[in-house]
């Protein structure tokens, strides 16, 4: 009796402080909001911004109509994975519906060199303002210069520049990849009940996301779940078919395993294929975590073959153009302004399966 | 005196160097295996070697094509954009069924080598120019029949062979086994695999001996592109999913070690097959044994470089001696 109440009050607290933590992170878990849940979900919402903002007189800008600008898109990566395709539609049918004067965009294909050509032609076709998804955190300085002496305005999307927020460029928008991770860290930890050996299938070798998304998760593994053990940490390169190579060798040396964490979606689901050729059932026999929120890995979820993801929203249209609107409307917007991912689990991926990428 | 201990210690240098030459891959093999016996848990279990013959085919039956290639003095870096190429035809034509599939596709791996064999025999571009140029379209045409897009493949057949097995032979190990037996009979059997290695050891005095140069050029790189082709459909099957951007992707780089680390000199005029085999075995083992052994990515590569470098240093010797 005595200890039943002990047990409540203990779980009061618990739902207490997490809920004023969620409000300190202003993480909105879009699913607990049924109210709109329906609604356009997949639009990304900003997480409570706090920090440096950057105005038009700091930035020393001038007033444009975004329907009469020339706005150039410099995409980083090839767009071969959901993530790339998704974020430069969005970008694109965003400058369409603003009935922009006119869109340019540019891929870089994975070359530093060619992202920064790609801007400074951009710059010399007229652009007036500019949308830079950063190939990496450093690098772009000669580009971003160039267009800094036009005093064109840059939003950066998705990587984050290391320094120059309102100086080369006006403010970042983008995930918080340390969070993902222990968000991930989380729902593992909620799925397996805290017990149980972990593998962790890393992005590509220095890349900042993997970097970010690792820390986060081992560090949320350390504090919250000490019991679980972490018993491989090997790199899948972000690729399917490296996933799942990996962790056919890594299931035969540690049968233990129960869960395994993904740092994105493809790797996620080369390693359900590989507990599939092992004889095992995924999502139950072994869990799978990852981050990404791709509609093939979610259509697991829902199959009962994949136990979570965390999402990493890549539409940032609407609110890059929103951030740009209000900028040069004289309005001083956050110098890093980070959005809020939802997630998929069990209880909620059939209804928002189709907000999936 | 000093003379006469040189003369006395060089012909045992050069035994030893030769034994490292001829067996060197085995050796590493048998070394290897014994390390993992002691320090590796599990790893002599049944279902071990299953995953690890079943990992090396794709990389194995585009060594084979590598080899021959390599023995006529050739080189071809297109491997990996054909299998991209058949990753991203398969979900388009599945529907027609498994055997029409296989065939198109290797079809498309053909005619991938057909260029790559005209570029080389015909109009006499190097062979690392000719494929490095195929090695970028292939892969760019791929995407663009995808649209860039992965596609699970779901179709019964296909999946078979990737999963399925015969009498507890996985059937992509079955393949395997007879690629190599035929590529095995091709190299030293017939007059063709005699022709493709005198070809390689001097293509002057191929032509002038009147020998079709320019046939057995143009065939040996159809053939190399249609293993790797078979490789696209193995390794999209494993997969269970086409995945044009990455499928084959550095596979290249694997062959050409493997063929090294066999015995086969990059200088052309020898096809080694059994040592291809064992040089692919050797790169499996290799990162099997990283893995299990948790070693960070970084570290891996860099053994990785260290082996190569190692077995290309000891093929120099054989290579200068040709």
């Amino acid at each position: 009796m005595n200890s039943t109440q002990k047990a409540r009050s203990l779980t009061g607290t618990v739902a207490f402080i997490a809920a004023v933590g969620l409000a300190l992170t202003g993480c909105t878990n879009t699913g607990t909001t049924a109210g709109n849940s329906s609604a356009p979900e997949t639009q990304q919402t900003v997480q409570a911004a706090s920090g440096p903002t950057c105005s038009l007189d700091q930035y020393k800008g001038k007033t444009i109509d975004l329907k009469n600008a020339i706005v150039g898109f410099s995409q980083s990566e090839k767009e071969d994975n959901p993530f790339r395709i998704a974020e430069t539609q969005s970008v694109t049918d965003e400058a369409a519906k603003i009935g922009v004067k006119k869109f340019i965009k540019t891929n870089a294909q994975s070359t530093l060199s060619k992202q920064i050509s790609d801007i400074q032609d951009l710059i010399s076709q007229g652009a007036q303002v500019l949308i830079v998804a950063p190939l990496d955190s450093t690098g772009l300085e000669p580009a971003l210069k160039a267009a800094r002496a036009k005093n064109i305005p840059v939003i950066t999307v998705d990587r984050k520049l290391d320094s120059g927020a309102c100086s080369n460029y006006v403010s970042f928008l983008g995930s918080n990849f340390v969070q993902q991770g222990q968000r991930a860290a989380d729902q593992l930890i909620k799925g397996t009940g805290g017990k149980g050996n972990v593998a962790v299938l890393l992005g590509a070798s220095g890349n900042g996301v993997t970097t970010d998304r690792t820390s986060g998760f081992l560090d949320q593994m350390k504090a919250k779940a000490p019991d679980m053990k972490i018993v491989a940490q090997q790199t899948g390169n972000f690729d399917r078919a490296t996933g799942q190579t990996v962790t056919e060798q890594l299931l035969q040396s540690n049968p233990g395993i129960t869960a395994i964490y993904a740092e994105n979606d493809e790797m996620g689901l080369g390693a359900q294929a590989a507990i599939i050729a092992a004889g095992k059932a995924p999502g139950k026999d072994i869990q799978i975590y990852s981050i990404d929120g791709t509609k093939n890995a979610v259509q697991q979820i829902v199959a009962g073959a994949y136990n979570g993801v965390i999402e990493s929203n890549p539409r940032f249209g609407p609110l890059a153009f929103a951030t740009l609107k209000s900028f040069l409307a004289g309005t001083p917007v956050g110098q890093g302004i980070v959005i809020s991912d939802g997630e998929y689990d069990p209880s909620n991926a059939a209804q928002k399966v189709d907000s999936a990428f | 005196m000093t003379q006469g201990t040189l003369t006395f210690s060089l012909p045992r240098r050069g035994a030893a160097l030769a034994v490292l030459q001829r067996y060197g891959v085995y050796i590493a093999i048998a070394v290897l295996l014994l390390y993992n016996l002691f320090f590796t848990p599990n790893f002599f279990a049944l279902d071990n070697f299953r995953t690890q013959f079943v990992q090396v085919v794709p990389v194995l039956i585009v060594a084979l094509g590598m080899a021959l290639v390599i023995g006529t003095e050739g080189i071809d870096l297109s491997v990996g954009g054909v299998m991209a190429l058949a990753a991203a035809v398969i979900p388009l034509y599945i529907g027609y069924g498994l055997i029409p599939v296989v065939i198109l596709v290797i079809l498309v791996g053909a005619f991938i080598g057909l260029v790559n064999g005209s570029l080389v025999a015909l109009v006499g571009v190097q062979p690392i120019v000719a494929t490095l140029s195929l090695m970028v379209a292939g892969r760019g045409l791929a995407l663009l029949i995808a649209n860039g897009q992965l596609k699970s493949v779901t179709d019964p057949g296909i999946l078979a062979v990737g999963r399925g097995d015969l009498a507890g032979v996985p059937f992509s190990v079955i393949i395997a086994v007879i690629l190599v037996f035929g590529v095995a009979l091709l190299v030293n059997r017939t007059t063709f695999g005699k022709q493709l290695m005198a070809v390689g050891g001097s293509r002057r005095a191929a032509e002038l001996s009147g020998l079709p140069v320019k046939r057995i050029l143009l065939l040996t790189y159809v053939l190399c592109s249609s293993l790797a082709a078979v490789a696209g459909v193995i390794g999209t099957a494993r997969l269970g999913a086409s995945v044009p951007s990455t499928l084959g992707n550095l596979i290249e780089l694997s062959a050409i070690t493997a063929v090294v680390v066999g015995g086969t000199p990059l200088t052309g005029g020898q096809v080694r097959v059994i040592g291809t085999v064992a040089g692919a075995l050797l790169l499996q083992f290799i990162s099997a044994t990283l893995i299990k052994h948790n070693v960070p990515d970084a570290y891996s590569q860099i053994t990785q470089a260290v082996i190569i470098l190692l077995a290309v240093y000891i093929q120099r010797g054989r290579t200068a001696t040709k």
